[in-house]
């Protein structure tokens, strides 16, 4: 029979962490629940949706009686929440029922037996990977806004990793837009380029864990499942099984037209002049002129904004249409002070780059207004 | 197994052969009898059935009538005085024209003819016998025009009697099939016994008035009471009938009545127009109920393509469906909440009086006078709420170019009746859901939220009809793998595909290439719409599949956009948005086909109250 207790600080994070994979609307009622496991010294919570697995490691200091049962995520995630910051709190399994007690707070929680838990198989065969944890972050936070959002072709709600000799990509696209980022990673030992597609909530949930410090992930490969582990926690998740799209054909290549400006700035003129574009489609107009830009917006009410912007430009004029959240998106996402557009024609896609770092590229479909 | 001869059919087994495809059962020996009537001139039409025509069909008419020297041709297959060369096939001005109706049915019952010409002395009857269906002539006695008598029908096929229903059931088949002859032809008198029981009995209709009596009887009482008139001709088509409002539907295609030359008429490329438009004004699963005639030249309609006739083909099919489209889309849009609609008043609602105040001609002045400023304010109005006082100037403000709709913001004052604009000035809201207003005839009870709901709709696609198309082209392509028939349509019609902001490639003879889509769809499945827009193309060479879509997406924009229930609104609000309804198209339901507004009459109300007996 389970029973231990710990401080509410120790408790709170990765059970806040594990809960979040469980899914709030459940056929099968084993997975509204987190699993617990204590080990001599050690606490295992583990969260799952049959597609992506989270456990989480709590070092417990006192002595506890190992054993393993399951508790529903949301309503013991809420309780431990509800007390007071420096409470401690036992957990005892009593036959069927689990009691939560803190100070003078007793709670008493249905259970299923820890049998019925599922765990996801984990392959044998693996090839291990170690990524600093802050560049892992920036290669998701750059690229994963992109992702899609239920399509049809399933393989794009998800991000391409790409893992080469020394080097990590990872890719993704709606099908309107795509980031794309690389980073140098010292020590990365692959013989071959190995790409998968990490589905969306995935990488949601990964990128959860990631603090940015100095310490590394641990990346276990396998054919159908992804596995990452830092001192904390271990997750796993499926791979999606198909084909990504071929992103290198998609970068637009000999555009002539370049344009840099200060990001901020753009920034807030575009979410200005979006102000009066369509709610649905948020169409904008971009006019270049050499030194100037002029985005300009209309809404079905015929309203119009015009804002103008000094930028660094030289060339014939041009006019082009976007979507302008999937500028202001890309423009979100890149950290330098200035940007560069790099445009052909009114027809062709644009590429979008931190003025200081080529590694990150992204590129947006003009929209024919 | 034994090598079998071939031999040539004898004439009633021939007979009995076509019999099946034409006679299947009682209504459809009734329907060619009737059909022979009107060919032949009648403009009476008298029909007995015993035992829901299992037992005998007797159909007399006032007609030509067949001469002495016809009769026996008149039974023989093939043989018809309707259709004697190809040209005349072509132009067909009769019913019928097959020259079969006769020799099936006598070959699968027993059947006497009897028939005198105006020009002749006396009359002769005929019938026929045997494996080889001799005919019998003799003289008998009967007034001007042909009876023709049906006894014991399958009486020598056995397995057709055994396919037959109760009695009820094939009686109310064939009284189905008088009512459509009794619907096409109003100037033909129609009279139908079961039993010797009067089922129904109509006099010939000549005003407008006997015509809607006569569909009243036919149909129900509130079909007429919910129903517009149509009357429209153009490009050589010309269309007129009822159709019903879009709140008086059924739930299944029972009340639809649609003829072509005075032909019924069940034909997917009508179907079609209709449902199109009707969407978006009915309430789903729903059917509407119409009664509608469709003329145009004999030469642009081929009907021989169904033995029973059903089916027609057009000639010019899409500018037929883009006419009924059209007409019909246009008049259930230009229906307005004001009692002066061409409904059929004189037979369910005579009290109500042609209220002179709304006149269409001085409402719609009115309607000019401020139409463009107030939508305008209208619209932006609800985005930021102003305080309430300001909000009652601006209101104010906005209505004061019409004397008649200025008086709404003071409080309700004894209005002389003839400056009460159809949905009159609200009384009050009930629960922070319904408006009551007090209108000429009584009380008008709004749902606000269905209300606003529908006039944020027709207002969103007003500006978007308005913009250009826009697309966006896609960064990754989708590929479509389709029959070769739907490819070969995206090759063909590629234009009208680009037309909505597609751009499409065939990239095999099986599949295509989406490069571009129409901004409003970049976040739906562009790939199920293009599928179902390509099977519209092939069927009737149009689609408005995209267009719907567009609609759907507007409709939920629109169902956001508009006011909750339990959001309490001033006087001069429940009066802006009462005023909005009667110029907004299609107010009469929301975007989900729910009714927006009832009018409860003094008359009604009266009457609840046991007032004035």
């Amino acid at each position: 029979m389970i029973h231990f207790s710990l401080a509410r600080e120790q408790l709170i994070k990765p059970l806040q962490l594990v809960s979040g994979v469980v899914e709030k609307r459940q056929t099968l009622p084993v997975l509204s629940n987190v699993l617990l496991e204590v080990e001599a010294t050690e606490l295992l919570l583990t969260g799952t949706d049959l597609e992506v697995e989270l456990v989480g490691r709590v070092t417990l200091s006192e002595p506890a009686e190992a054993g393993a049962i399951t508790v529903p995520a949301k309503k013991f995630l809420d309780i431990v929440r509800s007390l007071p910051d420096d409470s401690i709190i036992t957990v005892k399994q009593d036959s069927e029922r689990v009691i939560v007690s803190s100070g003078r707070s007793k709670f008493t929680l249905t259970s299923l037996p820890a049998v019925e838990f599922p765990s996801i198989e984990k392959s044998s065969d693996h090839e291990e990977y170690s990524i600093p944890q802050a560049q892992f972050g920036h290669l998701i936070n750059a690229t994963s806004f992109a992702m899609a959002q239920q399509d049809v072709r399933y393989y794009l709600n998800g991000m391409s990793l790409e893992l080469s000799p020394g080097m990590v990509r990872t890719v993704a696209t709606d099908g309107h837009r795509l980031a794309m980022s690389s980073r140098q990673v010292e020590g990365l030992n692959t013989a071959e380029k190995k790409q998968v597609i990490v589905p969306r909530k995935g990488i949601l949930e990964l990128n959860r864990l990631l603090t940015g410090g100095e310490e590394t992930i641990q990346i276990y490969l396998g054919s159908t499942h992804l596995r990452a582990t830092t001192s904390d926690f271990s997750f796993t998740t499926k791979l999606v099984d198909g084909k990504f799209p071929d992103y290198e054909r998609v970068i637009p290549r000999g555009g002539d037209k370049e344009v840099v400006g200060d990001r901020q700035t753009l920034k807030s003129i575009f979410s200005r002049a979006a102000i009066l574009s369509n709610e649905k489609y948020r169409g904008v107009r971009l006019i270049l002129s050499s030194g100037n830009l002029i985005v300009k917006a209309n809404n079905p009410e015929q309203e119009e904004a015009e804002v103008t912007v000094e930028v660094d430009y030289e060339g014939p004029e041009l006019e082009v249409g976007f979507n302008v959240n999937y500028l202001l998106d890309v423009l979100n996402v890149i950290s330098g002070e200035q940007v560069k557009f790099i445009l052909s024609d009114a027809n062709s896609s644009a590429l979008i780059t931190d003025f200081d770092d080529d590694a990150t590229a992204f590129v947006v479909m003009p929209m024919r207004l | 197994m034994t090598v079998r001869k071939i031999e040539v059919l004898s004439p009633r087994l021939a007979n009995q052969i076509a019999a099946g495809e034409v006679v299947e059962r009682p209504a459809s020996v009734v329907k060619e009898l009737v059909e022979n009537c009107l060919d032949a001139g009648a403009t009476r039409i008298d029909i007995d059935i015993e035992q829901g025509g299992t037992k005998l069909i007797r159909v007399r008419d006032n007609g030509r009538g067949i001469g002495k020297d016809d009769l026996p041709l008149a039974l023989a297959r093939h043989a018809t005085s309707k259709v004697y060369s190809l040209d005349e096939l072509e132009a067909l001005t009769s019913l019928g024209f097959r020259g079969e109706a006769l020799a099936s049915v006598a070959s699968v019952s027993r059947l006497t003819l009897t028939s005198k010409p105006a020009d002749q002395d006396t009359a002769w009857q005929v019938n026929a016998q045997g494996r080889d269906m001799a005919v019998d002539l003799t003289p008998a006695a009967h007034i001007d025009g042909t009876t023709v008598e049906v006894r014991d029908l399958f009486f020598n096929t056995p397995a057709r009697r055994k396919f037959l229903r109760t009695e009820k059931t094939e009686f109310n088949h064939l009284e189905e099939v008088v009512k459509r002859q009794a619907l096409s032809r109003f100037d033909v008198g129609f009279s139908l016994t079961h039993n010797g029981r009067t089922i129904h009995a109509h006099r010939p209709a000549t005003t407008m008035a006997e015509q809607q009596r006569r569909i009243a009887q036919l149909l129900s009482p509130d079909f007429m009471s919910n129903a517009l008139v149509i009357e429209t001709e153009r490009a050589g088509l010309k269309m007129t009938g009822w159709v019903g409002l879009p709140t008086f539907s059924r739930s299944t295609a029972d009340m639809q009545y649609f003829f072509v030359n005075g032909r019924v008429v069940r034909d997917k490329v009508i179907a079609h127009a209709v449902k199109q438009a009707y969407r978006d004004v009915l309430y789903h699963g729903r059917q509407p109920c119409f009664v509608l005639y469709l003329e145009l030249d004999n030469t642009g309609v081929d009907v021989n393509v169904h033995p029973t006739k059903h089916e027609v083909r057009f000639r010019d099919q899409r500018l037929v469906h883009d006419f009924l489209f059209s007409q019909l889309h246009r008049a259930l849009a230009e229906y307005r909440p004001d009692a002066n609609t061409p409904v059929a008043e004189q037979i369910s609602r005579p009290q109500v009086p042609q209220a002179t105040g709304i006149e269409a001609g001085e409402f719609a002045g009115q309607q000019a006078l401020h139409m463009q400023p107030a939508a305008s304010s209208y619209a932006s109005a609800p985005r930021e709420p102003l305080p309430v006082a300001e909000q009652v100037a601006f209101y104010e403000q906005v209505i004061q170019p019409s004397t008649a709709t200025a008086q709404a913001s003071a409080p309700l004052p004894e209005t002389q009746s003839s400056d009460v604009p159809p949905l009159g000035f609200a009384v009050a809201q009930l629960h922070g859901i319904y408006i009551l207003s007090q209108s000429e005839q009584g009380l008008i009870v709004v749902d606000m939220h269905a209300a606003h709901e529908r006039i944020t709709y027709e207002r969103m696609k007003q500006q978007y009809d308005n913009q250009s198309i826009q697309a966006q082209p896609l960064l990754v392509p989708l590929t479509l793998s389709l029959s070769e028939k739907e490819a070969d349509a995206a090759e063909s019609f590629s234009s009208l595909l680009q037309g909505f902001g597609f751009e499409v490639d065939r990239t095999g003879p099986e599949s295509l290439t989406i490069r571009q889509v129409p901004v409003f769809l970049h976040q739906s499945n562009a790939s199920a719409l293009v599928q179902s827009v390509l099977a519209d193309f092939i069927e009737h060479e149009t689609s408005d599949a995209i267009l719907a879509h567009r609609n759907e997406i507007l409709s939920t924009m629109a169902c956001h956009g508009s006011v909750r229930a339990n959001r309490s609104l001033t006087i001069p609000e429940m009066n802006a948005l009462l005023r909005d309804m009667e110029r907004t198209e299609r107010s009469g339901q929301c975007n989900h086909g729910r009714p927006t507004w009832t009018q409860l009459t003094m008359k009604e109300l009266d009457k609840l109250f046991l007032r004035g007996r």
